[in-house]
């Protein structure tokens, strides 16, 4: 029994990553699904004199409508599982438990991410070929450049969040209150991301890129914000060891 | 000592938690520290197991901090694990090279045997007790650090715990907080008494009650009393004679010489005595004095 294993029997026993796995792929399922009858599901509720007129849904609109969601219901899903591991300060007797009997609270800290963002990389990977398939069968063929390259972007977007969660927890105790910064975190960086000519250099515009390299192949320079998001999350990391380190208990 | 402090004190802002507390804990010995609710006492275990850092002193401990196991006071694991898997999580952590069967050992120590697949989540809070403790053991600390163990425990679950903290005895060194005085008595040989973070008294338990126990005798008689307590202030060796419902307390200047002169005495005079049994002081009479 290691903690590596002690963090993988959290999220199975807990059903945590059926949580992750099981948003991501029902946003994979049904976004596709969407995007091909929206159209006929509104227009039968067309009255007389109105009419609605949608454009011929397009391969792009399938994982567009995936990742839409997936970006914000499965973030929140997926911050909330990262808090309740990586906040293992919040029960005093379980931290004691785990504190006392580690060198360093990088034993702790190290597993909990790896773990809860491998099993987030998951869900978006899962969901992701789940949204493609169904594109593929009901709306056409998608670019698998541009899949790959978004998905994996979206994966580091994720890396990033969870290292946040990590970083935010080792300053607050709570689950919940862990949970709220790193989201309201991320929020601000999105508001942010709005600042002509910064947006670039920020994390959250890797969570377009997706939906954005799909639709119309636009030669988008995600290198800034790769390398941005890389160092903060190494950073953050950094920061969750030293932070949680020094935190008495 | 295989513990010592020096002037130890700590501050959360404004309110003193201890104060030039200068603890020495022999190795090998089960050191009761006693003290009221708000003492500092958990706050002392917290800095030697290096969960809190002192404002001022020194903590020398005499081991290696892998050979150091702290028993928080109410232990809580993973609802979701077993009890099996926490201690063999304890196992991996701190000493990686157990012998396969040594989980089970402790388990069964801890009459833990039966529960030991079931999650923790449905264990009793005795039960929680003993894994806790059986979770600190596993790996054979040195020294055992260990926070009111049976402060909330029903008497059957603290008669468990007090049996599993004796059998330590000789094994390791332990230092165990409590405010339950009877407990500390049963199974510490060292006592060391917290106060307001100040530590008022420290040393052999024998020593802090034999030096302050007064001789007496507390003797239960048939009525009438008074009649032998007039017949036994008359005699030399006696200091004073307080009188009770059926019993007579005995000041006496030497136990040796009531030894003697007591049942003697109590004949002489027609007494129909009912016991006759030195008063022994104990644990609370002193912690009363020293923190009142």
């Amino acid at each position: 029994m290691t903690i590596w294993r002690l963090e993988v029997l959290r999220l199975v026993r807990t059903r945590r990553l059926v949580a992750i796995i099981g948003i991501y792929l029902f946003f994979g399922l049904t976004g596709p699904l969407t995007a091909r009858y929206l159209g006929a599901i509104l227009g039968r509720f067309a009255t007389e004199g109105v009419r609605v007129d949608f454009p011929p849904p397009v391969p792009a609109d399938g994982i567009a409508q995936f990742a839409g969601n997936a970006s914000q219901i499965g973030l929140l899903v997926v911050v909330l599982v990262a808090s309740s591991a990586l906040a293992f300060d919040a029960r005093r007797e379980m931290a004691v438990f785990l504190r006392t009997r580690v060198t360093g609270v990088r034993a702790i800290v190290i597993p909990a991410y790896v773990v809860n963002s491998g099993a987030a990389i998951a869900g978006l990977v899962l969901g992701s070929l789940a949204a493609w398939y169904e594109t593929v069968v009901l709306l056409g063929g998608l670019p698998v450049g541009s899949m790959l390259l978004g998905v994996a972007l979206g994966a580091l977007f994720l890396a990033f969040v969870v290292a946040l969660v990590g970083f935010v927890a080792a300053l607050v105790r709570g689950v919940l209150a862990t949970a709220g910064i790193a989201i309201v975190t991320v929020l601000i960086l999105a508001v942010i991301a709005n600042i002509p000519h910064l947006g670039r250099w920020l994390p959250t515009s890797l969570v377009g890129a997706l939906p954005s390299r799909v639709r119309d192949g636009a030669p988008v320079d995600y290198l800034p914000a790769t390398v941005v998001t890389v160092v903060l999350t190494v950073a953050t990391m950094a920061g969750a060891v030293r932070f949680g380190g020094r935190r008495e208990l | 000592m295989i513990v010592e402090t020096a002037g130890l004190g700590k501050r959360y802002g404004a309110h003193v938690a201890l104060h030039g507390v200068d603890l020495a804990v022999p190795r090998g010995s089960v050191y009761g520290l006693v003290g009221p609710n708000g003492a500092g006492k958990t706050t002392l275990l917290g800095i030697l197991a290096g969960l809190r850092r002192p404002t001022s002193g020194t903590v020398r401990l005499d081991l290696p901090r892998t050979k150091l196991a702290l028993l928080p006071d109410t232990p809580q694991f993973d609802p979701w694990l077993t009890g099996r898997e926490v201690v063999a999580l304890a196992a991996h952590l701190v000493a990686p090279g157990m012998p396969p069967g040594r989980v089970a050992d402790v388990l069964r120590d801890a009459g833990l045997a039966v529960a030991a697949d079931r999650t923790v989540g449905g264990y009793s809070r005795g039960m929680l007790q003993r894994l806790g403790l059986a979770a600190t053991v596993v790996s054979d600390p040195e020294l055992l650090l260990l926070d009111e163990p049976a402060s909330a425990l029903d008497p059957a679950g603290r008669r468990e715990v007090l049996d599993l903290i004796g059998h330590l005895r000789g094994r390791a060194t332990v230092i165990l907080s409590s405010h339950i005085l009877s407990d500390v008595q049963e199974v510490c040989d060292t006592v060391g008494i917290l106060r307001e973070g100040e530590l008022r008294y420290q040393g052999p338990l024998d020593r802090l009650l034999v030096g302050r126990a007064v001789p007496a005798y507390r003797i239960h008689l048939r009525p009438p009393l008074e009649p032998v307590a007039q017949a036994l202030r008359t005699r030399e060796w006696v200091t004073d004679v307080a009188t009770g419902d059926g019993w007579l307390r005995v000041g006496v200047r030497s136990l040796a010489q009531a030894e003697s002169g007591l049942p003697a005495a109590l004949a002489a005079c027609g007494a129909r005595v009912v016991s006759l049994a030195p008063e022994a002081v104990d644990l609370e009479d002193v912690f009363l004095e020293l923190t009142s």
